[in-house]
């Protein structure tokens, strides 16, 4: 299984895209930490913001789209064409001939992946926290560990959510497109809580009540009770995922 | 070894059977379309079959822990994805299955790709990706070699140099199962012919045993297949403007 994990990691590492999703993720929460501080203090100055602690936890619910980038690509790249001449080989041949047990490969896949975007995660959570404390000072309330750790667990869960779409869908770029859009332009899981309350339990929602505390929806969800409905998300899909990977061909 | 037994698979494989034997390079033919790769691939673990087994040295593909130790195989393509260096690619095959990192260089150099190691796979030619699928193949120096349309996309020279590849790793002892549609290319390396036609393997054996009561291994094929299946029922050369698999 090491032997395993250390070749997903060399994969992923070694495409382009990747780091695409590495330095994105690494980037976009510290940066609008700095855009978006005088907003931010104007906000709290005139008590729109209903809980100042969660300014910098916000940037990274934005800056996960690296995490989500890299949960897609883990799985898209084994299905891209490898050539024009010859449209129907994919490097998922490669890999199966290397790890056949589609299972073991798979927990390896999810390990390396998670791997990446927990140190991903982490140290842009460090980044955004410290960055925040620079910029707003006593105006935001100094970050609780347990908060921290449950905004990098769900940066790593959002990654694994991600690689399980794609690996139901086997196309990167229609996932991609889903996720980006539900996370950055118009999240149709946010607007379905205006028609069901029950919306506010789908992963993207209810995951980050793990480490928000003002989220506008019509029902309240304590940190705990969201980690564990958001595995019990990933852990499903996951597992459907996994049940066709290992029945259907290559 | 190879053993195929009774392996079926819905609309694509009725019952095939046969054997490739250690020391004997074993040509596989059939025209396109009637199962070869969708045998390999059941072989290898890629695709799934209905009933039948198909073992590789007395186990199945899946249950080798190192199996590029075990058989290597080429397929379509190089299977190396197109932002990848051939390098970096079978860098992270080695380390799948614990293979030193020395090899990749030797392989590199045995396909004669050492000079493009650093070159990415996407922008390889057909040759080029053919002779990374092979070097791939080759990493683990496994004692079984599947190859599918070994000779496709090879330019003459390379048609050659496969040509010895597959007769010396024979005389070193390894199996050597190759598919082919191109029947020429075949006759003069094949110690033993299984043919494959619609699913159904139709004639098995050396080659002297197939070609028997046929001027060559080519019209035994088109006496055989489809491809000779023309309104006269001649099994002649004219085949070939029949639409047959040339």
């Amino acid at each position: 299984m090491v032997s395993l994990v250390h070749a997903e990691l060399r994969k992923l590492l070694g495409l382009p895209t990747a780091w695409i999703g590495i330095v994105l993720g690494l980037l976009a929460a510290p940066a609008l930490v700095v855009l978006n501080a005088s907003a931010a203090r104007s906000a709290v100055a005139e008590g729109l913001t209903q809980d100042p602690s969660d300014i910098g936890f916000q940037y990274l619910g934005i800056g996960l789209l690296g995490a989500m980038i890299l949960g897609v690509v883990v799985v898209s790249s084994e299905y891209t064409p490898t050539g024009d001449d010859t449209p129907g080989a994919r490097q998922m041949s490669a890999t199966l001939l290397a790890a056949p047990r589609r299972i073991r490969l798979l927990t390896a896949k999810g390990i390396a992946l998670s791997l990446v975007t927990g140190v991903q995660g982490t140290i842009t959570a460090a980044a955004t926290l410290v960055l925040t404390e620079q910029v707003h000072g006593s105006l935001v309330p100094a970050p609780t560990p347990g908060r921290v750790a449950a905004a990098v667990l769900y940066w790593v869960l959002i990654g694994l959510l991600a690689s399980a779409i794609t690996l139901l869908t086997r196309n990167g770029i229609v996932t991609l497109a889903v996720l980006v859009v539900n996370s950055t332009v118009v999240s149709l899981s946010y607007l379905l809580t205006k028609v069901t309350p029950w919306a506010a339990y789908l992963p993207d929602i209810v995951g980050a009540h793990m480490f928000l505390r003002s989220i506008d929806v019509p029902v309240e969800i304590g940190p705990v009770t969201a980690g564990a409905v958001m595995t019990t998300w990933v852990a499903g899909l996951l597992a459907i995922a996994a049940v066709l990977f290992r029945r259907r061909d290559a | 070894m190879i053993a195929i037994d009774h392996l079926s698979r819905p609309g694509r494989l009725h019952d095939v059977s046969f054997e490739a034997r250690p020391g004997r390079v074993t040509g596989f033919l059939g025209p396109n379309g009637a199962g070869k790769t969708s045998t390999l691939r059941v072989l290898l673990g890629l695709d799934r079959a209905r009933g039948g087994t198909a073992l590789v040295n007395g186990r199945r593909y899946e249950e080798w822990p190192r199996p590029l130790t075990v058989a290597g195989a080429l397929l379509d393509g190089s299977g190396a994805h197109r932002a990848r260096s051939a390098r970096a690619h079978l860098r992270w095959l080695a380390a799948s299955n614990r293979l030193p990192r020395s090899r990749v260089d030797e392989v590199l150099e045995l396909v004669d790709l050492a000079g493009e190691a650093r070159k990415r796979a996407g922008r390889f030619s057909l040759g080029m990706s053919r002779r990374l699928g092979l070097a791939a193949a080759l990493l683990g120096d496994p004692p079984v070699l599947v190859l599918d349309e070994p000779i496709n996309g090879l330019d003459p020279g390379g048609i050659r140099w496969m040509r010895e590849f597959l007769r010396s790793s024979a005389d070193e002892g390894r199996t050597v199962l190759l598919s082919s549609h191109l029947m020429g290319e075949l006759a003069g390396v094949a110690d033993d012919v299984v043919i494959i036609d619609r699913g159904r393997v139709v004639a098995r054996g050396t080659v002297e045993e197939v070609t028997a009561g046929h001027p060559t291994l080519e019209d035994a094929f088109f006496a055989l297949t489809a491809g000779g299946h023309r309104a006269d029922g001649a099994s002649s050369r004219d085949g070939h403007a029949g639409g047959g698999p040339w």
